[in-house]
Order: C-alpha cells, then structure tokens, then sequence
C-alpha cells in the first residue's frame, strides 16, 4: 500500500493529527491552564481570596459540616434504576467523609459518600460535596464555579462531556493517538537533529509554520510523550475497567486478603460505635511521620464507615516535597483511636506508579517547574495548532487549483479550535465578573451560567470562522484569523478591568501585597493581549498583502 | 534564597550548554561568525555544551529531591532549547557571548 515505512508514517501522522489534532489542542490548552487551576479559582472567586490554610481541626472544623452534608441531587439521580425499592430521602449511613488540601488551598473541599439501601450493586454509592472556608467552617455557595479546577480541568481530561465517560473515552484515544503521532513524527522528520534549533519566520507561511511545528514539537518531545503517556495511565483503570467486568471475581477475593492483611474492614458490622477524637489521631501521624525523618502536613483525611464500629480513620501525608500527591497513610480504629495499619514503604513498582502520576497531577510545590509545565504545555498546542494549520497550507493551492471547498471547512474548524479556544476562554472570564452576584429567580445557577457563556462564545467564534472563510478558496488568509486576535486582545484586557472594577484588586495592590495567585492571573491577561495583538497585526498584514493578487493570477501561481 | 540561586545557576548552565551544542553546528556558526568553524572548534563547542548541559543538572540535584531534579532538569532543556532556537532567529549576535570560549 505504502512505498516505504516512512510514507505510512506519514499517512497515519497527517490523517489520525488532522482528526484528533482537534481534541488534542484542546487538552494541551486546558491542561496548560490546570497547571494553575486553584490560582484561576481564587480570580474566579473573590471570597476565597486568602492564603493556603493547612488541615483545620477535624473534630471542632469539618465534624459539624460533615454532620449536615447530604448527597447531590445529581449524584442522586444517577442512581435511580439502580436501586430495588423506593429511593431514600435522606442519606444517613456514611461510607466516607473525605477532606484533601495542598500547599495551595485556601478553601478546602469535602466530599461525602453515602450507602444505597437496596441498591443492585452494593459497591454504588451517592455523593456529596462542599467547599468551607478552614479559618471558621463557614461553607461557600455550591452555585459558585471553581473555573480552574471544577471547569478547565474537566475540560482537559473529559472535554465536560460526562454521559457515559464519553469526554474520557476520546480524551483517551486522543492522548493514543499522540503517542503515535510523535512515534511517526519523528520518523517523518528527516532532519530532526539538523533543524533541531531552526526555525525560519519567512515569507513562506508554509515553511514557517512547519519549522514552528517541528521545533515546538521536537524541542519538548520528553514533556509531550511523558504527559501523554501518564494522563493515559492515570486513566488507566477508566480505559480496561477488567476489574468490576471478567476480573471481577478475583478482585473481590483480592479486597478479602488486603482486608486480612490490613485489618481495615470492607464493610459494617452493624453495631454502632462513636467517633474518637480525628484530631488525636492526627497528631499521632504526624508524630510518626517525625519520628521516620520526614515531619511534614496533612494532604487527606478520611473517615470510612462512620457511626459503626468497623469505622477506620485514614490520615495521609501531604506531598508537598514529594512527586507522589500523598503517602505514609497511618489507619486508625474509629472508635478508640489505636492504629490499626501504618502502609509499608512502596514496591518498587509502586513507587515508579506514584511518580508517573503524581508528575502529571503535580500537587507538589516547585513554582519553575510549574511554569515549566505551561510552557510545555503550550509548546504542545502550539505543535499541534501549527500541524493543523500546516495540512490547511499545503493543500490550499492544490485546492484553489480544482475549486474545492474542502480547505475551507478545515480552515474554518481550525480558527474555531485555536483562536476560538481562546475567545471562549476569555468570554467565561468575563462573563465571570460580570454576572452579578444573586441572579434573579428562575435563572439557571450563576455557575451554570458561565458555562453557558464559554459554550456561547466558542459557538460564535465558529460562525464567525465560517462566514469570513471564503477567501480560503481563493488560497489567501481567513480575515477570522486576525480578527479574532483582536476580540481575544480586548476580551483580556477588559477581564483585567473587569477584575479591578468589581473587587478592588488592582496590579498594584495585588503585587504589592505580593499575593501572587491573583496578580498572576491578571499579568497573564495582560501577556496574552500583548502577543495577541501582536498576531492580530501580523495576521492582518499578511491578509491584506496577499488581497491584491488579481483574480486570474492565484490560479496560475 | 538558596534554592533560587542554584536554580537559575541551571538554567543559565543549561541555555549556555544548548547554545554551545548549537554552535557546533555549521549552519548555526555560519549565523554568527563569518567562514567555518576548524573542527578543533566544533570539539570544543561540543564538549563545552555536554559540560553546560551535565552542571545544570548537578545543579539541580544540589536545589532539589533527586525524583524532582530530574523533572526540572528535563523541562530546563526545553525551555533552554526553545530560547536558543528564537535567539538564533532573531538575534544571532548575541550568541557570541558564547563563541569566545570557541578558541
């Protein structure tokens, strides 16, 4: 079929890139912004502006929350068809109540789980959970949206769309197809090592954005082939679900001998017992975790079966210094407080898994290597943006030529995914300043509205790519291209405004104050306007240079 | 404080090293001097950038916990790479900061 290996790399590059290539910017770009998911959320909620708290008290802070805490209504809902008899109006047997902060949480997230009676399958369990200030217990609006890590970070491993995990499943394939597309890119590159720092901003747009694709792509291949191959192992469990499908059987037999072998119980034993002091045990672990030479915070507390005397209280050692998110889990008995596990050093096995996770999830504290991840992970959507809009280029002559309209569908689909992305991301952030606090009754829930306004503005952004895509035909610039520069530059720059205006936050202060997630966010507008102004000229002078060209002219070019 | 200083020690020692392994390359020596570079030059170019390239990451062992040296070091090459491959566009000469070691 092919002549040589290196043309059915090719093949499988141009045409899995050119259909993924789509999704996969979109992972690139909100992973990029994941990377600083909490700092987006305290710009996003200005209540939640204050320094990162360690663990509040668990017996005078998260008791009481975790005491009026009942399941969603959505999580609820899913549930309904999966339970034999009539559904339960109130949640009363807790499976776990759950609290996990890093060093860079000023607000801490709860979450609940609940037993279903009568359920069909008695591991399903509903959900619930909350966000408190840890200072006083005070709980946040649930209608508030966390857009860092409640919004862009779906995005980025589910595209949001969770029916039937289908987001995860193409996240999933794309992050495959990545694999293979940087397995033949470089095989397709015959110049890898001479071109390795080349990169040629001509006249050519054909040449440079190929030099860019190569360089972006080659210069960060560690970063992008380790992130793909990690987001694919994080979901690893998601993708061969073996273990409640053929495996079935020897993963109950599996959790019967971890329970022997932990004494942590799987289940109730139906008599009810009373908590002990959480906080008690806590000081225990830590004092544990002193005496083996590595003092340090807590990232997770859990407490399982509450209420009964198979009840264990799990406390895990924050990762701040570490790759891996959290270790040296210490259990302890609910109801006395007497440990009854402390988990063994990691195999080595175990340990190379926590580390290729924990390098993609990074709840570690190391700012460079922070910002070094962005710059990965924009290196990667400039690759893959650049690998669409090279396919465009090197097939508009072609087409102008036979008088397709091919080109420009995908020229349209790819000012929509990459300019558009960013006008999308720029509208929720504005949208997010401003909406006003209390929406009047029989509006949807601001959160939701929000989201409502990102969906609004990349569906704009697509209307507009592909009513200003005619002159594509024609082998010359989509004019949406520089255009939408422009709206990305000012939506920036008015979302800062938007910001100063409605919480007094101004870049003064905020540097000044040296509250950095903030500021942050703010300079970042202010960077992304910059650049965007500076394409949106470029891109416009490129336009109209290539204007005069007299009709006949293009067809003989 | 200490942290920040061996730290930007790396990325200088790394930028230095990819921009000596650039060098060592024809087409990039031609976009800074003028006439080839003798291959005593090139050997040297050569083993200055492994050696720029080797101290960013002894200097990055010195600021971290090995597992997360190995991260930074790696996504100093990129980061050093990307800022040579843009020097090189559009201000070769500044790169001859570095072909004075070149002999």
């Amino acid at each position: 079929m092919f002549q040589s290996f290196r043309h059915a790399a090719t093949w499988v590059h141009t045409w899995f890139g050119l259909v993924l290539g789509f999704v996969l910017v979109v992972v690139f770009f909100f992973g990029s912004l994941s990377v600083f998911d909490r700092e987006i959320d305290r710009w996003a909620i200005p209540e939640s502006r204050f320094e990162p708290q360690p663990m509040p008290s668990f017996d005078k802070v998260l008791r009481p929350v975790f005491d009026t805490m009942q399941p969603m209504k959505e999580s609820v809902d899913a549930m309904r068809g999966k339970v034999d008899g009539p559904m339960p109006e109130r949640f009363d047997t807790v499976r776990s109540w759950s609290a996990y902060t890093t060093h860079r949480d000023p607000v801490l997230l709860l979450w609940a789980s609940y037993e279903v009676p009568g359920a069909q399958d008695p591991h399903d369990r509903v959900w619930g959970n909350r966000t408190i200030d840890p200072r006083s217990g005070k709980v946040f609006p649930d209608d508030q949206l966390k857009i860092g890590s409640q919004f862009f970070y779906p995005l980025h491993y589910g595209l949001t769309l969770e029916w039937q995990d289908l987001g995860a499943w193409i996240v999933g394939f794309a992050g495959l197809v990545m694999l293979v597309a940087l397995i033949s890119g470089v095989v397709m590159h015959r110049k890898l090592f001479r071109e390795y720092f080349t990169f040629r901003p001509t006249r050519n747009i054909q040449r440079s954005v190929l030099d860019l694709h190569n360089m972006t792509g080659v210069l960060a291949l560690p970063f992008h082939f380790f992130f793909a191959f990690t987001g694919l192992l994080i979901f690893a469990g998601h993708y061969f679900p073996v273990t409640h499908t053929q495996l079935e059987p020897l993963h109950e037999l599996h959790e019967k001998i971890e329970e022997q072998q932990t004494g942590l119980p799987q289940d109730r034993a139906g008599v009810p017992a009373p908590l002990a002091s959480v906080d008690a045990m806590v000081a225990e672990a830590r004092r544990r975790w002193t005496a083996k030479g590595m003092a340090g915070e807590v990232g997770l507390v859990s407490a399982n079966h509450v209420g009964d005397v198979n009840g264990y209280v799990s406390v895990w050692r924050a990762g701040t210094d570490r790759i891996a998110n959290v270790s040296d889990g210490i259990h302890f008995k609910a109801s006395t407080g007497e440990v009854l596990y402390e988990e063994p050093p990691l195999t080595a096995v175990g340990s190379v898994g926590n580390f290729l996770i924990g390098l993609h999830l990074q709840h570690f504290r190391h700012w460079l290597l922070r910002w070094f991840y962005v710059l990965g992970g924009l290196m990667g959507t400039v690759c893959l943006a650049t690998g669409l809009i090279f396919f465009v280029e090197k097939r508009k002559k072609q087409h102008a030529k036979a008088g397709g309209q091919s080109r420009r569908v995908v020229d349209a689909l790819a000012v929509s995914t990459i300019t558009g992305m960013l006008v999308a991301t720029m509208s929720i952030l504005v949208a997010n300043r401003l909406l006003p606090e209390a929406l009047p009754s029989g509006w949807p829930p601001r959160g939701d509205m929000e989201r409502y306004v990102f969906w609004g503005g990349w569906a704009l952004a697509m209307i507009h790519a592909f009513v200003r895509s005619a002159p594509v035909a024609m082998d010359r610039l989509n004019p949406a291209w520089h255009e939408q520069c422009w709206a990305v530059a000012i939506m920036a720059v008015a979302a800062m405004l938007l910001n100063w205006i409605t919480t007094g936050d101004h870049l003064l202060r905020t540097i000044g104050a040296g509250y950095w997630p903030v500021a942050g966010v703010d300079l970042s507008l202010l960077v992304t306007a910059g650049l965007a102004v500076l394409s949106a000229r470029r891109l416009g002078r490129k336009a109209l240079a290539a204007m005069p060209v007299p009709r006949g002219g293009t067809a003989h070019a | 404080m200490r942290e920040v200083i061996l730290l930007t020690a790396a990325l200088l020692a790394c930028t230095a090293g990819m921009g000596w392994l650039a060098l060592a390359m024809e087409r990039h020596w031609t976009q800074v001097h003028e006439g080839e570079a003798t291959a005593a030059q090139v050997l040297r170019m050569r083993a200055l950038g492994t050696l720029g390239l080797a101290a960013g990451l002894s200097l990055c062992l010195a600021a971290d916990h090995a597992s997360m040296a190995v991260l930074v070091w790696v996504m100093a090459l990129a980061a050093s790479a990307l800022a040579v491959a843009l020097t090189l566009t559009w201000r070769p000469s500044w790169m001859r900061v570095l072909t004075c070691f070149a002999g």
